[in-house]
């Protein structure tokens, strides 16, 4: 702004995108700034969806830092690890460029980048193109419907399409060959063994894989470790002792033991809810939900993990004013010290990078159960998200897979913990230093087992899932009693039962 | 003679009519279609099925429809007349040759130019329940007499985030129609209000018998555009709240909820074709609502 003459114009001009700057810094940290951080593979998790990892609610959250520079963070290409002669191409590409549009959020896009750049590296001649976006649907609709879609894209974000649709629709490719594949650069193991087990589950329609998690997020309750130490506080891993706990904070006065991402209940759902439904009912429980069977909700155990989460709000424990904070505005009064604990997936420490105080040392641990509840009390909600799809009908589908095997390569999984504190579900990532939260994090999951918590009915029903943010808000701010939760959540349900326009979903176990 | 004015009329109108036709006409043709069918709206073409008027049948009866329909209704009652009267109120006192008249003026319209979003981040920090102005500015009161005001979500309770949102459009709307109606009270000759003032008329007198009669055309203008823009509300309504029209849909207006099922995954069974009929619906209402209000605000124009 070295310019002398600002006139009328220009100075409009200049505070409108301060004002969105503001509106920006609230939101997505960068993705470039590098830290540390990266997971060993945790022990086996079975199959499970997390609630999306970077799809932060709003218009507000998809803003990626436009003046971010992807190009001089992801530097031009020396294979970091061995590529076998089998794995060069196994699936047979051409020379064709590749077409691909990605979302651009939370994560940024310079890993996606990075990986194009993998590709290019190891096809000479191959143009692999990266466009970021933000609105996935609005953007990408008219070229689907006009049958010229990309040949690869990042499916996210708030605008993102729904993946059943897609499926349904006949416009996504099968990606059981790249699933067969010789893998990029984990020499003798094939594309799907090198992956997380169970990390790419809910991606599969009627036994066809049809798009790739590329991140691992753990959804958990967080809190500063130091604080957990200089107040000699355990975290009890029952509700009812975790209810205790909330009481003394509040009695202490200095803080209130609980917030979350107010304008967005689906936290509390997607991450208290669905697991203390878990722990209190069983899994057959919410598998008899998630298939729509009649009177499902009416499940006694069901009411009694919906009246215990209802208790933080009846008994006072919510930091007062929440209901009008969105997801970063809480994050950040929880970072203040306002509240003790706050929901949030593993994405948390990416998201407030540049808010979090030093020494705040964010921590995760699982959401306490019941000693006599029918799930595990130490089982997680954790998996795969940010799903990656390859289009049947574009150009170059071949080349869209290819993407993929270089996007999930062990080389991809490193940058992607390093530059952007995430977690790949890739195995044998190793050389790398762990922060505390995602530390914890992996402990959590290591210690969960198999017992890995799923909830399918809002993602297979993106109608269910706009239900039940409404309801779990009212139900968080008095304005609706846990039976009449569960009423309400009925009648959704036997109404998505009932309308033979939606293709149903059911599942075993 | 006759014949080369048309042809430069024809020729000067073309270029619009045609750029009409393809990038209105023709789009508001294909959603009527659309709005017949069910249709996903990421699938090719060839997969549209028709439904005949099922869409707008079950529009009838979708509780979700009228509670927006509902809200769009309270801001139609409101806005206009809150509007209206300030932007009388503000154009007579800014006319009045007072000090600061002019500074006020461009204050005023400041918010006008601002973009809808900028408006509603601004907002949105102003209502902040922890750090906000009005929290604040309602505690400092309370705290005068010794009492206290509480950390209230304006935009996460369901009692109060329509008027948020209402109060937010007024304040940046309220500008533009000053402006409006200062030009239009500028163009009322002097020799009236000096002939009133002889008769004995009072301010309030003068403005009502003088202003109001004479600046009708321009009031009738500020009625149709604040009637469509309260059928509108889009922006403000999806950047104050969560973009799904607030807690438990208290906020929520046709424009959001049209959204809401055509790309915001609120609907599974039919977003595209069940969206574009809420579109059309809309369409409708707006169009009779401006023949309405044309025909209700009617009367004879006084030349001057």
């Amino acid at each position: 702004m070295a310019n002398q003459n600002l006139n009328r114009r220009k100075f409009l001009r200049v505070t409108a995108i301060g004002g969105g700057a503001a509106a920006l810094a609230a939101c997505a940290a960068p993705a470039a700034a590098p830290a540390p951080a990266a997971p060993a593979a945790p022990a086996a998790p079975a199959a499970t969806e997390a609630p999306k990892p970077t799809e932060a609610p709003a218009a507000a959250t998809e803003a990626p830092k436009p003046t971010e520079a992807p190009a001089a963070a992801a530097p031009a290409m020396d294979m970091p690890f061995p590529m076998d002669d089998a794995a060069k191409n196994p699936l047979g590409i051409g020379a064709d460029p590749i077409d691909g549009v990605f979302f651009s959020g939370g994560f940024g896009h310079a890993y996606i980048e990075y990986a194009g750049k993998l590709v290019e590296a190891a096809h000479p001649g191959v143009k692999a193109g990266v466009k970021p976006i933000q609105k996935v649907k609005e953007e990408l609709q008219p070229r689907l419907v006009e049958g010229n879609p990309p040949d690869v894209i990042d499916n996210s974000g708030a605008g993102e399409f729904n993946t059943t649709d897609l499926v349904n629709d006949g416009q996504l490719m099968d990606l059981t060959e790249l699933m067969e594949a010789a893998s990029w650069d984990t020499p003798g193991v094939k594309f799907k063994d090198t992956l997380f087990p169970g990390s790419q589950a809910g991606r599969v329609y009627d036994g066809k894989q049809m798009g790739v998690n590329i991140a691992y997020t753990v959804s958990a309750m967080w809190y500063s470790k130091p604080w957990l130490e200089t107040n000699k506080i355990t975290i009890p891993d029952t509700w009812e002792g975790f209810l205790g706990l909330c009481e003394t904070i509040k009695k202490d006065g200095k803080q209130a033991p609980w917030t979350y991402q107010g304008k967005y209940p689906y936290y509390m759902w997607g991450i208290v809810l669905n697991q203390l439904m878990y722990k209190a009912a069983g899994n057959a429980a919410i598998v008899s939900i998630d298939n729509l069977e009649p009177n499902a909700w009416k499940n006694a155990d069901v009411l009694r993990a919906v009246q215990d989460m209802h208790q933080l709000w009846d008994k006072g424990y919510i930091l007062e004013g929440t209901a009008g904070l969105t997801h970063t505005e809480s994050q950040a009064e929880w970072l203040k010290g306002k509240a003790a604990f706050i929901p949030c997936g593993t994405w948390l420490e990416n998201e407030m990078k540049e808010q979090t105080p030093k020494d705040f040392a964010m921590t995760a641990t699982g959401i306490p159960g019941y000693k006599d509840g029918k799930g595990d009390i130490s089982a997680i909600a954790a998996g795969g998200g940010e799903t990656f799809v390859v289009f049947a009908k574009g150009k170059n589908p071949k080349g869209g897979m290819e993407f993929l095997r270089a996007q999930l390569s062990r080389s991809s999984a490193k940058w992607f913990a390093e530059n952007v504190s995430s977690i790949m579900p890739v195995k044998g990532v190793t050389d790398l230093k762990a922060s505390a939260g995602v530390t914890s994090a992996i402990a959590i999951v290591e210690k969960a087992g198999t017992n890995i918590i799923e909830f399918k009915l809002p993602d297979w029903y993106s109608s269910f899932g706009k239900e039940l943010e409404q309801r779990t808000g009212e139900l968080l701010t008095g304005k609706m009693k846990p039976e009449e939760f569960v009423d309400a959540l009925q009648k959704k349900a036997d109404e998505i039962a009932k309308d033979p326009d939606i293709k149903k979903f059911t599942r075993t176990a | 003679m006759q014949h080369g004015k048309n042809r430069f009329v024809v020729s000067f109108l073309a270029v619009p009519v045609l750029l009409y036709t393809v990038f209105v006409l023709v789009p508001y043709l294909g959603a009527m279609a659309i709005s017949l069918t069910r249709w996903s709206g990421t699938s090719t073409l060839d997969k549209i099925q028709f439904r005949g008027l099922n869409n707008f049948i079950k529009i009838w009866s979708d509780e979700q429809f009228w509670n927006a329909l509902k809200h769009n209704g309270i801001i139609l009652l409101t806005q206009p007349i809150i509007i209206i009267g300030l932007g009388l109120l503000f154009a007579a006192l800014f006319t009045q040759n007072l000090r600061g008249a002019k500074f006020f003026r461009i204050v005023f319209f400041f918010p006008q130019v601002m973009s809808v979003i900028i408006v509603a981040v601004l907002w949105s920090f102003i209502f902040h329940p922890l750090m906000g102005l009005v929290n604040g500015a309602l505690n400092f009161i309370f705290s005068i007499f010794g009492s206290s005001w509480p950390k209230f979500p304006w935009l996460g309770d369901t009692g109060t985030v329509l008027g948020a949102c209402i109060a937010v459009a007024i304040w940046q709307a309220v500008g533009f129609y000053m402006v409006l109606f200062v030009s239009g009270m500028q163009g009322i000759p002097d020799e009236y209000y000096e002939a009133a003032k002889i008769d004995g008329a009072n301010s309030a007198k003068q403005f009502f018998s003088i202003t109001i009669p004479l600046l009708w055309e321009t009031i009738r203008t500020a009625i149709v555009f604040l009637a469509i823009g309260g059928m509108d509300m889009y922006a403000y309504v999806t950047g104050l709240t969560n973009g799904s029209g607030g807690p438990s849909r208290a906020a929520d207006v046709l424009s959001t909820f049209m959204y809401e099922q055509a790309f915001g995954g609120g609907n599974n069974s039919n977003p595209f074709g069940y969206g574009t009929a809420i579109g059309v619906v809309l369409l409708i209402l707006i169009l009779g609502l401006s023949i309405l209000s044309q025909r209700l605000t009617q009367r004879e124009v006084l030349e001057y």
